[in-house]
C-alpha cells in the first residue's frame, strides 16, 4: 500500500465551522468514514490539503421522524441506516441499498453522506498512480481525452452509489449548508450526468441531511447486480417504489444506479398508471429504462450484460412490488 | 480400496496421543496467527531501514537503451539505485531454463517488469526518485495471445527460441491410432480456459540486510521455497551461498506465486548490498499482479474414443498456453499438463502435444494444480457430453474406467493407491445422485443443476529439480539438558500446515507429550535445508523425514533408557514420557532422566531423518518423463449443486460434496480445510476470476476488478476423507490440497448446464456469459414460434 502524502487534519465542532474551515483551505476534502477517500487519496487520484473530519458533527449523526418524514443525518453510518427498524419496515429500499455496500467493516465507518457523494467510478481511472501514468492518464484526472469513449469530450465515469436510487425512488430531499445558508432540494438535483462534476454542490458545500417521506402507501425494493455476493460496486441497481390501490397501479418510480455518471429517475411512466400492471406495462417499463440507460465501458463487465440486467431487475422488482402489494 | 496388501512401515504408536496422527487439533501456529502476535515479513522491525521500491516498465516490448538514474541519483535521502547493469546474471527456478535478469536488461517484455530500484530515507523520497529516472527505449511489437506470439515473422522474445515456443512437447504412449480406430464414439472439442492469479492474502514483502564488514547478507522473505531463494541470491549476487541467511517468517498463503524465486528478492538484496544497509520493499496488491507466476491463458483441443460401454480407447489433447515473458516454471506446466492426462483413469493410448508459448504479459508459472486444471476441465467435460451421448451417467462411466493398484500407467506413473472409487461411491449417495441427476428442474426463472467430476495430483515430485545427491527432505531433532525436543525444518509452512504434520508425526512416534516439542523453521542458519513448499510435497517427503528422525531419537532413547535402568534395551518398555522394565511398572525413569542419561559423554544431541523417493518412482525414460513422477496421486470425486437465475446469468452454488482419498488423514481437520480451499479455488476460477490485459496492461490487478469470490458466495462444502492408506506414505498419508481444486470446473459446467441447457467449454463461466446465451436461447425459441 503506498503511504498517505503530508495533509492537514481539521476536526470542526460545528457544521459552520467545518464551512469555514473549507472556505480557509480550498484544497481541502470533507472526510467522513472515508472509505471511498482514502484508497483514492493513496492512489493519487486526489490532493489533498486538509483532511476536515465530519465525524465530530453531532447534528449529522441522527435519524429522526420529523413531519411525516425520516430525516437521515449525512453522518449516519451505513450500517446502522441498514440495521434501523423504522427504515427497514417504512422504507424498506434504502435498509435494502445501504446493505448492499461493500462489506461490513465499510458500512460500519462508511455514511450516508459518504455513499451519496461517492466519486464515478471508471476501470481506466481507478487504478494507480503508476497505472495511470503507463496509460497516459484521462480527461478525469491529470490527462486528456477518455479512455471509455476514444472522441469524448466529456467523461464518462459511473455513479456507482447503491442508496442514492432507492432514496430518489422515495421521492428523498435533502438539505445543503452553503455560504448563504441552509437550502433544500429533491436528492435528484444533487446530480448531473459528467463523470468529471456529478455533484452540483458549490465548493465547501456541505450535505447536512436527507428526507424521505414515510408514506405508508408506497412499497419499495432496491437490488444491484454484481460479480459477487459483497464488496463489489453495483453493475447496475434498480431502485423501485410502487402504490398500487386494490387493482390499480396509481405510482411507480423506478431510479438506477451504475448506468450513467448520476443515479438516474425513469422518466416516461406515466402511461402504466392508473391500470392493473400488466406484460405491456412491463414492456414499457424496460423500453423507458432503456432509453435511460448510458452504461459505457467503464467496467470490465460487458455494457450489453448491464443494460440487460438493469432491465431484468426493474421489471422483476415492479412485478415483486406489485404482486406484494395485492 | 485397491490398496496392496502389506505390513506398514510406520504403524501408529500404541500408546494414543491426542495430538498424534489421525488427531482432529488446530494448527499449531494457529493462535500467533487468529492473535495477531504472528510476525510476517511486513511486521518485521529492523533499526535504519530504508525505504525500497520498484520502477516498473510501462512498455510491453522494447528494446532498453539507457535507464538514466542520475537525477534521481541526486536527491538527498536517496541511498542506492539499481538497474540491470547491477546484475548480469540470469536466474529462473529450472536451472536448463534460466532467462530471467531481477531487473530488465536490454530488452524489455511486459508492463510491469521491473527496470530499476531506489532504496531512500522515506517513502515519498523514493516515489520522487523513481518519478526522475529517465528509460530511453525503442518498442517493438508486442504479443499478447499465444496465437499472435507463434505468427511466421513475430519478433522473438527470447532470440533462442524460434517461433517464440518456449517449449513444445510431443508424446505418445499406446497406439492412440489403433485405439481410435477401435472407439464406437469419437468426439473433438475445444475449450478455453482464462489465466487466473493466486490471490494469496499477503502481498509481497522481502527484508534484506547487509553487513559490509563481513559481507555478509540476511533475507527475510514471504517464499514457499527459501532454499531456491537463497541459491539464487549467491547465484545473481555473486556471493558465496555461506554468506548468505535465508529467513522465512510466517507467510499468507503462496498456491504457487512464490513458489519460484522471484526479482524482488533479488532486487531488495541487491539493494542491501548497494546501500550497505537494511532495506525493506513491501510491495503493493497490484505489483502481485504484476509478479504473477499464475496458471496461464490456455487453449485445449481434445478428442477422445470411447467404446458403446464407456470404456476408454484413445485421448489425443493439444494444449497452447500463453506463458508470459520468461521461462520460469513454464516447462514443467507444460509437460504436466500432458503427463497427468493419466493416472486417474484406465487410459490405454494418449497423444500429447503441448507448446507452451513467450508472450508480452507478466510470467506464469505454477499454481494449486499446477498443469493439471485446465486440461482436467477439458478432459471431464469432453467425458460428460460423450457420456450423454452414449447414455451412460456420468458416474457410471467413470466407474468404467477405474485403475486398479498397484499400476503403473502408459507414461510411467506408479499408482500405488487409489481410492476413486469409494470417492465417487460417497458422492453419488451425499449428493443424492441416483435420484435427483437430470431431475433438477426449473423454479420460474431459476434453474436447477447438479453435475460431478473427477481429479488427482501428485504428493510431491519424486525427482528434485536440482541434482544434489541429497536427500530429497531432511529434519533434525534437538534434544539438550532441558528436555525439550526441537524440530528443526527446512519445510515452509505457507499456511497450509506442514509444521503441524511435522509436529503430529513426531509426537507419535516418540510417544511424548505434545508440549515437549518445539519446532523451528526456516532460517537457513538453523534449519535443515528443504527444497520448499511446492507439488504438494511436504506432508508426504517431510512427513516420512520426520518420522525416520523420531524413530532415530527414540532409538537413542532407549539406549539410554536402558542404560539408566540398566537392563538391555529389548527390556525396556517405551512410554514416550518416560520408560520402565518391561514387566515391571514399578522401575519407571522420566524422561528428563533418560534425556540426561542420553546426553552423559557426548552433549546435546542433534539427530536426523531423512527421505528419499526411490529412482523407480521419478518417472519415464521420456523427455520430461520426472514431470508428473510422484510417489502416490491423492484421488477426489465432487459433485457440484447450483442454481442459475437464467435471466440474470448469476450462478449459486448450493452446495458442494468432495470426498478426498489423501491416504490417511494425520489431521482429519487440516484436510477438510485444504479440501474446501481447493474447491473455493476451484470456484473462483471456474466463475468470476480472470486477468484481462489491454495491449498488456493488467486492468484487473485489484481485488475490486480481479474476482476472487467472497465468504457470502461460498457454499457449504462438505467434505469425506477416504483412507487407502499409501504403501509409502507417512502413516499411508498422501496429498489433500491440490487433487480437489481441477475437478471443480467440469462439474460446474455440467451442473450448469443442467441448468441451463447449455454447455460451456470456456472459464471462467460469468454471467454475461450465460446472459448472452439466454438471448441467443430466447431469440431461438422466438424464431422457432414464429416459424410455426
Amino acid at each position: 500500500m503506498n503511504s498517505l502524502p503530508d495533509f492537514q487534519y481539521l476536526r470542526p465542532a460545528t457544521a459552520a465551522d467545518a464551512l469555514r474551515m473549507h472556505a480557509a483551505n480550498p484544497a481541502s476534502h470533507y472526510i467522513a468514514g472515508g472509505t471511498d477517500l482514502m484508497p483514492n487519496i493513496r492512489r493519487g487520484l486526489v490532493t489533498i490539503g486538509a483532511a476536515i473530519d465530519l465525524g465530530g458533527l453531532g447534528e449529522l449523526a441522527e435519524i429522526v421522524e420529523q413531519g411525516g418524514a425520516l430525516r437521515i443525518g449525512s453522518g449516519v453510518s451505513l450500517a446502522r441506516i441498514a440495521a434501523h427498524s423504522e427504515v427497514q419496515v417504512r422504507l424498506p429500499a434504502v435498509a435494502q441499498a445501504a446493505l448492499s455496500v461493500a462489506g461490513p467493516t465499510h458500512r460500519a465507518g462508511g455514511t450516508l453522506g459518504g455513499n451519496l457523494c461517492l466519486d464515478t467510478r471508471c476501470n481506466y481511472y481507478n487504478q494507480s498512480e503508476a497505472w495511470r501514468a503507463g496509460n497516459n492518464y484521462c480527461m478525469k484526472r491529470d490527462g486528456e481525452g477518455c479512455r471509455v469513449a476514444k472522441k469524448s469530450k466529456r467523461c464518462y465515469a459511473a455513479f456507482s452509489g447503491d442508496v442514492a436510487p432507492a432514496l430518489i425512488a422515495m421521492n428523498a430531499e435533502v438539505e445543503i449548508l452553503g455560504a448563504r445558508g441552509v437550502r433544500r432540494q429533491p436528492l435528484t438535483e444533487l446530480y448531473q450526468d459528467d463523470g468529471m462534476k456529478w455533484l452540483t454542490l458549490a465548493p465547501g458545500e456541505l450535505l447536512l441531511t436527507v428526507s424521505v417521506p414515510l408514506d405508508d402507501v408506497w412499497v419499495s425494493a432496491y437490488e444491484k447486480v454484481r460479480m459477487r455476493g459483497a464488496i463489489d460496486f453495483p453493475l447496475a441497481g434498480v431502485a423501485v417504489a410502487l402504490r398500487r390501490e386494490k387493482d390499480v397501479l396509481t405510482g411507480l418510480r423506478i431510479a438506477c444506479t451504475g448506468v450513467a455518471s448520476q443515479p438516474l429517475l425513469i422518466d416516461g411512466l406515466d402511461a402504466v398508471l392508473g391500470k392493473p400492471l400488466d406484460d405491456a406495462s412491463l414492456a414499457l417499463i424496460a423500453e423507458q429504462a432503456d432509453l435511460a440507460n448510458r452504461s459505457m465501458k467503464t467496467t470490465l463487465v460487458d455494457v450489453l450484460y448491464r443494460r440487460g440486467v438493469s432491465l431484468v431487475l426493474a421489471k422483476r422488482l415492479t412485478q415483486r412490488l406489485w404482486d406484494a402489494a395485492a | 480400496m485397491n490398496a496392496p496388501e502389506r505390513k506398514l512401515t510406520l504403524t501408529p504408536a500404541a500408546t494414543k496421543s491426542d495430538r498424534g496422527v489421525g488427531a482432529r487439533m488446530p494448527l499449531v501456529d494457529g493462535i500467533e496467527k487468529v492473535t495477531g502476535t504472528a510476525r510476517y515479513t511486513a511486521d518485521l522491525q529492523a533499526n535504519g531501514v530504508l525505504v525500497g521500491k520498484i520502477l516498473r516498465s510501462p512498455y510491453a516490448h522494447a528494446e532498453l537503451l539507457e535507464v538514466d538514474v542520475s537525477e534521481a541519483l541526486k536527491l538527498p535521502g536517496v541511498r542506492a539505485i539499481v538497474t540491470g547493469a547491477d546484475c548480469d546474471v540470469p536466474y529462473g527456478v529450472i536451472p536448463i531454463a534460466q532467462n530471467e535478469f531481477p531487473l530488465a536488461r536490454e530488452r524489455i517484455r511486459y508492463i510491469g517488469e521491473p527496470v530499476a530500484a531506489v532504496a531512500a530515507v522515506d517513502e515519498a523520497t523514493a516515489d520522487l526518485a523513481l518519478s526522475r529516472i529517465r528509460l530511453r527505449v525503442r518498442e517493438l511489437p508486442a504479443y499478447f495471445k499465444a496465437a499472435d506470439a507463434r505468427v511466421a515473422d513475430a519478433v522473438l522474445l527470447h532470440e533462442n527460441k524460434q517461433g517464440n515456443i518456449e517449449r513444445a512437447v510431443h508424446n505418445e504412449f499406446g497406439d492412440t491410432a489403433a485405439g481410435f480406430a477401435a472407439a464406437d464414439l469419437i468426439r473433438e472439442e475445444n475449450y478455453d480456459c482464462a489465466e487466473v492469479h493466486h490471490a494469496m492474502m499477503e502481498p509481497n514483502a522481502a527484508l534484506a540486510t547487509f553487513e559490509p564488514e563481513r559481507g555478509h547478507l540476511t533475507l527475510w522473505s514471504v517464499t514457499q521455497v527459501p532454499y531456491y531463494v537463497h541459491l539464487t541470491l549467491a547465484q545473481c549476487l555473486k556471493m558465496a551461498a555461506a554468506h548468505i541467511r535465508v529467513i522465512k517468517p510466517f507467510v499468507g498463503g503462496g498456491f504457487g506465486h512464490r513458489v519460484e524465486p522471484l526479482n524482488f528478492e533479488v532486487i531488495v538484496a541487491l539493494l542491501a548490498r548497494a546501500a550497505r544497509g537494511t532495506v525493506r520493499l513491501l510491495m503493493t496488491r497490484e505489483e502481485a499482479f504484476l509478479t504473477h507466476r499464475g496458471r496461464p491463458e490456455t487453449q485445449i483441443r481434445i478428442r477422445l474414443g470411447l467404446m458403446r460401454d464407456g470404456r476408454m480407447t484413445a485421448c489425443q489433447a493439444e494444449v497452447v498456453q500463453r506463458g508470459g515473458a520468461y521461462g520460469g516454471y513454464g516447462l514443467v506446466t507444460i509437460l504436466y499438463s500432458g503427463a497427468l492426462i493419466n493416472g486417474l483413469y484406465n487410459l490405454p493410448a494418449v497423444k500429447y502435444d503441448g507448446y507452451r508459448v513467450y508472450s508480452n504479459t507478466p510470467p506464469c508459472g505454477a499454481m494449486r494444480g499446477h498443469g493439471t486444471v485446465n486440461i482436467r476441465f477439458a478432459f471431464e467435460s469432453l467425458l460428460d457430453t460423450m457420456a450423454a451421448e452414449l447414455g451412460i451417467d456420468p458416474i457410471a462411466i467413470r466407474r468404467r474406467n477405474l485403475l486398479q493398484a498397484p499400476t503403473e500407467t502408459i507414461n510411467g506413473l506408479k499408482v500405488m493407491s487409489y481410492g476413486l472409487p469409494e470417492c465417487l461411491d460417497w458422492v453419488e449417495a451425499a449428493s443424492g445422485w441416483k435420484a435427483r441427476k437430470g431431475r433438477m428442474g426449473r423454479q420460474g426463472h431459476i434453474g436447477k443443476g447438479l453435475g460431478m467430476a473427477c481429479s488427482h495430483f501428485v504428493s510431491g515430485s519424486a525427482k528434485p529439480v536440482h541434482f544434489t545427491g541429497q536427500p530429497h527432505a531432511t529434519i533434525a531433532l534437538r534434544l539438550d539438558f532441558d528436555g525439550g525436543v526441537t524440530i528443526l525444518t527446512g519445510a515452509a509452512d505457507i499456511g497450509q500446515g506442514s509444521s503441524t504434520i511435522i509436529t503430529q508425526i513426531v509426537t507419535e512416534v516418540l510417544g511424548v507429550d505434545y508440549r515437549r516439542l518445539r519446532l523451528i523453521a526456516n532460517d537457513s542458519a538453523i534449519t535443515p535445508k528443504d527444497n520448499g513448499s511446492y507439488s504438494s510435497r511436504v506432508t508426504f517427503m517431510v512427513g516420512n523425514a520426520a518420522a525416520d528422525a523420531a524413530q532415530n531419537l527414540k532409538t537413542l532413547l532407549v539406549a539410554a533408557a536402558a542404560r539408566r535402568l540398566k537392563v538391555t534395551e529389548a527390556d525396556v518398555e517405551w512410554f514416550g514420557e518416560g520408560a520402565a522394565v518391561a514387566g515391571d511398572p514399578a522401575r519407571h525413569i522420566p524422561f528428563e532422566d533418560i534425556a540426561e542419561e542420553a546426553l552423559v559423554g557426548v552433549g546435546m544431541l542433534t539427530v536426523n531423518g531423512t527421505f528419499t523417493c526411490p529412482i523407480e518412482f521419478q518417472g519415464g525414460k521420456q523427455r520430461g518423463g520426472a514431470v508428473g513422477s510422484t510417489m502416490g496421486f491423492s484421488y477426489a470425486a465432487q459433485a457440484v449443486e447450483v442454481s442459475v437465475d437464467l435471466d440474470l446469468g448469476k450462478i449459486t452454488i448450493d452446495k458442494v460434496w468432495c470426498a478426498i482419498d489423501c491416504g490417511f488423514a494425520i489431521n482429519p481437520m487440516s484436510v477438510e480445510g485444504q479440501v474446501q480451499g481447493a474447491v473455493w479455488m476451484g470456484m473462483g476460477q471456474a466463475m468470476s476470476e480472470e486477468t484481462v490485459y489491454e495491449n498488456g496492461r493488467h486492468r484487473a490487478t485489484n481485488f475490486m476488478d480481479y474476482g476472487v469470490p467472497t465468504i457470502v458466495d461460498s457454499p457449504e462444502i462438505e467434505v469425506h476423507i477416504v483412507e487407502s492408506i499409501d504403501p509409502n506414505g507417512p502413516f499411508g498419508a498422501k496429498e489433500a490440497s491440490e487433487g480437489p481444486l481441477s475437478g471443480f470446473m467440469s462439474a460446474l459446467a455440467a451442473a450448469v448446464e443442467e441448468a441451463t441447457g447449455h454447455r460451456f467449454r470456456m472459464l471462467p463461466i460469468t454471467p454475461e456469459k450465460i446472459f448472452a446465451v439466454r438471448q441467443e436461447q430466447l431469440a431461438a425459441a422466438a424464431n422457432e414460434v414464429t416459424a410455426q
